[in-house]
């Protein structure tokens, strides 16, 4: 285009000169002088056909140059085959590993989410400035005052997740129900694939027995029934009316807020039963959502909810003292976890696309030196300077094009290497593909790379004086000099883009090294772990519950391999669980809100031997707390050590604030052990206070059975399930899995992270040796005359081969260098995804540091070795 | 491509640029002139047809061209003869030699 347009004004600079010479002749012959414009025009005829047949005929010649240009290029790439291969796999290799990287990028940061208008869409969370946690779930009796009193929001939804038991049709199965207002699908801006939906009706008591699917379950469960709409279900022992089916690609999972940790497999209306908006009754479980009126914006958006916040605050000291309200873009929520990470990934590609790039230039420029005559004598038989750049450019252009092919290949097959690779729950499966998007950033990729690397070459190569080189046979021209230059700054530029790779991998791994190495506090191996959740309908009271439960850990007590059995409300690392505030007696009584905060774990029996936490103080809970409620708790060392400074923790009681938040209404528990801390979150988070209850203080109708076996815990699955539903064939044997897998999800991450960043530098550094040994190597080829001599003057091979090695140890030096400083500014970017290792961890530096050297110098040594090696007689007859 | 009426032969107007270019460099308006003026106005060439011709004969590589001053300092474009003009105009004169000795046998012969 911009050719055209230069040809173009030429063209019409050229005519226009022609027409007003014209006129001024006529004008001196005497003519008057509009006539003789007017004559000069006459003659010209038509100026815009004229023009037209002229232009043609540049575009033709110019597009017959660029196609000659691309034949030559291509004769002379299969000319060299070796150096072709060498330049494409590079480029292959940079340009597949950016649109891989690439590809998650855009389905994670950039893809808009399945929402009808999601910019408009904020999470509406509550945080306790006491216990920072930005993402703390919401208590009705607040969502119900935020409503009635914001401006800034068009709608509000809340949502919480149980696990319901579905019956009928088939074997009974544990699902995954989000509880949402009705306004949750068109809040959100989602088209139903069938049925109608929610209707307002439906958010009224006693006419909520309606459920809408998941694509998922109406596909799996119910066949993809067409006619499911109106049909019913059971749930929990309740018949439920379809209303619906979501579309495929709709899915609605906030970690935060989520009490099951599982995606929803369908929806249901909730109504708020009476009572709920009371302040001082209710705790804080429901996820808050809400859309944002035309023109409102998020910043206007969050001073409106802290004002209301702190309203709140004033009015229910108790319950609201020091909480207030965080609004967060969803799109920012959503991505939040993975952006770093991602961002550090694709800033590290981006790095092993340019060492490939400073690499492939470098193999361009040594080329060139080579075919300088070939240009020179192109030059003096009259092509310009810009029609050898030009050729160089083609070449290039046409090597980067059949690397990005290649590449594109390799980022299909590496998307699916990199979904193999990734942890579950960590990137969406379904959502990444090579789309149009990431075809035209590959474009983009391999264009800028064949610009990037082709540049430099070809502007030498077009500014070279053809009388020198002709004359010096292509060495120590002028043109030679500034290759020489560029191919050391490219050596160095990758050797420092390698170092800072090097380092955030070797960070990496140090951070992981440092994370396995933790204690979990408990014995993971040989544990199997899964969960059983009674429907209320059935066992609604808290005897049979108990009872059932007792039964169950008895029969699974006697199979044949297990070692112990019992149970825990929530399962070490799946970061669920339930905290409130405790009330130590001995220490002064605050309000709800002052008080310190515990988490709380209901266990059955033998839990902690099962678990082989070790007891620190007193005892752990007899038989008979293990079967009725007789009001003691065990502490956590946590818990001692921040709330208890020091006291001893034995015979004291402390008001657990889980039943009601009135202290009055508590019986409070009297603390009879101290146990070792486990890590509940996961194994990057430091352990929280927790107390322990037995089963019968706080029954709970859904818990995590945990075996440990003699054996393979897998292997003892179908036993397992059969003891259960010898108890109750209705009743599903749901999240099955081991301890180990748990510890190993729980770290997956990480080890993610670092297993990608690891391989990029892995490549960066392959690159980037190849880079130095490619100079080092042809430098000797340059200079087998030089040493021939030196060698026949009597040089020893020792010095001949430190000259040639201090030219290696120069640039490594220097690049090793640069690249350390630059690996200290950025390596703060890695601070969100270390593991108590300082960014700046100078064992990491320096180990990375040694390691680039040697490998570099390594890269060095071959070709330093090949030159004391050259014989002065060939030497000398060389050329 | 249209035609006009007293268009040159197809060819000629080629050989009567190159021959022209011999001289030395000269702009477009300035060839139209010199062929004029030495055919005694017999000669005319169209700029319609001048222009696609250069640029044709710049591509094949007969002529260059590049930015100059005229006599009276206006920017205009000069052709200059390449070494692959002047062979080319060897061969178009032999040719144009060629036709008017067969044109002038044939008139003879009726």
């Amino acid at each position: 285009m911009l050719r055209r347009n230069r040809l173009d004004q030429d063209l019409d600079e050229e005519l226009r000169a022609h027409l007003e010479m014209r006129a001024a002749d006529n004008a001196a012959a005497g003519m008057p002088p509009e006539e003789s414009r007017y004559e000069a025009q006459k003659r010209f005829g038509n100026t815009a056909l004229l023009k037209e047949d002229t232009r043609n005929v540049d575009i033709i010649g110019w597009l017959d140059e660029a196609v000659r240009d691309f034949r030559h290029a291509l004769r002379v790439l299969q000319r060299s085959p070796g150096f072709t291969a060498v330049a494409v796999l590079t480029l292959a290799l940079g340009i597949g590993a950016n649109t891989a990287i690439f590809s998650v990028v855009n389905s994670v940061l950039i893809r808009p989410l399945p929402y009808g208008d999601p910019a408009g869409l904020v999470m509406v969370w509550e945080t306790d400035s006491l216990h920072p946690n930005p993402h703390n779930t919401v208590s009705p009796p607040n969502f119900l005052d935020w409503q009635s009193r914001n401006t800034v929001f068009s709608g509000m939804i809340y949502i919480f997740d149980e696990r319901d038991n579905l019956t009928g049709n088939g074997d009974p199965q544990e699902v995954v129900v989000q509880d949402v207002s009705v306004n949750f699908f068109p809040l959100l801006g989602v088209n139903l694939l069938l049925g109608p939906g929610f209707t307002p009706e439906n958010g009224q008591a006693g006419h909520d027995n309606v459920v809408i699917l998941a694509y998922g379950i109406w596909k799996e469960r119910f066949a993809g029934d067409p006619a499911i709409v109106g049909k019913s279900i059971v749930l929990n022992g309740h018949p439920q009316t379809v209303v619906g089916v979501a579309p495929q690609n709709f899915q609605w999972f906030i970690k935060d807020g989520s009490l099951t940790g599982a995606k929803p497999q369908m929806w249901s209306p909730f109504v708020f039963p009476q009572g709920w908006s009371d302040h001082n009754g209710m705790g804080r479980f429901m996820t808050v959502a809400a859309r944002l009126k035309p023109g409102a914006t998020y910043s206007q958006a969050q001073a409106q909810m802290t004002a209301i916040g702190s309203q709140l605050e004033r009015e229910y000291p108790d319950a609201d003292g020091h909480w207030g309200v965080n609004v967060v873009p969803l799109g920012d929520y959503l991505s939040g976890e993975l952006r770093p990470a991602l961002l550090v990934l694709f800033g590290a590609v981006a790095c092993v696309l340019l060492i490939a790039c400073a690499n492939v230039s470098s193999l361009l420029l040594a080329r060139a030196a080579s075919r300088e005559r070939e240009m020179a004598i192109r030059t003096a038989i009259g092509a310009s300077r810009w029609r050898i750049a030009r050729q160089l450019l083609i070449e290039s252009l046409l090597l980067a094009v059949i690397g990005g092919g290649i590449g594109v290949s390799l980022a299909v097959w590496g998307t699916n290497a990199l979904l193999g690779a990734s942890p579950k729950n960590l990137l969406d499966l379904t959502a990444i593909s090579v789309n149009l998007r990431v075809l035209t950033f590959a474009v983009a990729a391999t264009l800028f790379a064949g610009l990037l690397f082709g540049f430099l070459p070809s502007y030498i190569s077009a500014h070279s004086r053809i009388s020198e080189t002709l004359k010096e046979g292509g060495r120590g021209s002028s043109s030679a000099k500034s290759r020489a230059f560029a191919r050391n700054a490219f050596v160095v530029a990758q050797l420092a883009l390698a170092l800072i790779l090097l380092t955030g991998s070797g960070l990496l791994i140090r951070s992981f090294v440092r994370l396995i190495g933790v204690n979990p506090g408990f014995e993971a191996d040989h544990v199997l772990t899964f969960k059983v959740s009674l429907p209320r309908h059935k066992y609604g009271k808290d005897p049979t519950c108990l009872a059932f439960f007792q039964q169950l850990l008895a029969r699974i007590n006697a199979v044949p391999g297990v070692r112990s059995a019992t149970m825990e409300s929530f399962p070490p690392l799946s970061s669920l669980g339930a905290a409130t505030a405790v009330h130590v007696l001995s220490q002064p009584s605050l309000a709800v809100s002052d008080l310190p905060v515990a988490s709380v774990r209901v266990v059955g029996p033998d839990y902690f031997r099962t678990m082989n936490i070790p007891l620190l103080a007193g005892r752990f809970f007899n038989a008979q707390e293990l079967a009725e409620e007789k009001h003691v708790t065990m502490i956590n060392q946590a818990f001692a050590d921040k709330y208890l400074h020091g006291e001893n923790p034995l015979g004291q009681k402390a008001a657990i604030y889980m039943k009601s938040l009135s202290e009055k209404e508590i019986q409070p528990s009297e603390i009879i052990g101290v146990v070792g801390d486990v890590h509940q979150i996961g194994l990057d988070t430091a352990p929280e206070p927790a107390v322990y209850w037995p089963h019968p203080e706080l029954v709970m109708s859904a818990m995590t059975v945990l075996v440990r076996t003699e054996g393979d815990p897998l292997a003892l699955v179908s036993t397992a399930r059969d003891e259960l539903q010898k108890l109750d064939p209705e009743l599903p044997m749901a999240a099955v899995v081991t301890m180990d897998q748990l510890l190993a999800d729980s770290f997956s991450r990480a080890r993610f992270t670092m297993l990608l960043l690891g391989i990029f530098a892995a490549v960066a550094l392959l690159l980037a040796s190849v880079g130095i040994y490619g100079l080092i190597a042809y430098s000797v080829t340059q200079r087998t005359q030089e040493l021939g001599i030196r060698i026949a003057l009597g040089a020893q091979r020792s010095d001949v081969f430190r000259l040639v090695l201090s030219q290696g140890t120069r640039l490594t030096l220097l690049g090793v260098s640069i690249g350390v400083f630059a690996a200290l500014a950025l390596s703060r970017l890695l601070a969100t995804l270390l593991f108590s290792v300082s960014p700046s961890d100078p064992l990491t530096f320096a180990g990375v540091a040694g390691l680039l050297a040697i490998v570099a110098l390594l890269a060095c040594f071959i070709p330093a070795r090949r030159a004391t090696r050259v014989d002065p007689i060939v030497a000398l007859r060389y050329e | 491509m249209r035609k006009p009426k007293n268009d040159l032969l197809q060819g000629t107007l080629a050989l009567l640029v190159l021959k022209t270019l011999v001289r030395g460099p000269l702009h477009g308006y300035g060839i139209t002139l010199h062929i004029q003026m030495v055919s005694k106005d017999f000669l005319r060439v169209e700029e319609g047809s001048l222009y696609p011709a250069l640029h044709r004969m710049e591509q094949d590589g007969w002529v260059s061209a590049e930015w100059g001053l005229s006599e009276n300092n206006r920017r205009a474009r000069y052709y200059q003869l390449t070494a692959k003009g002047r062979k080319q105009l060897a061969e178009e004169e032999k040719n144009w030699e060629r036709l008017t000795e067969a044109v002038a046998h044939v008139l003879e012969f009726a």
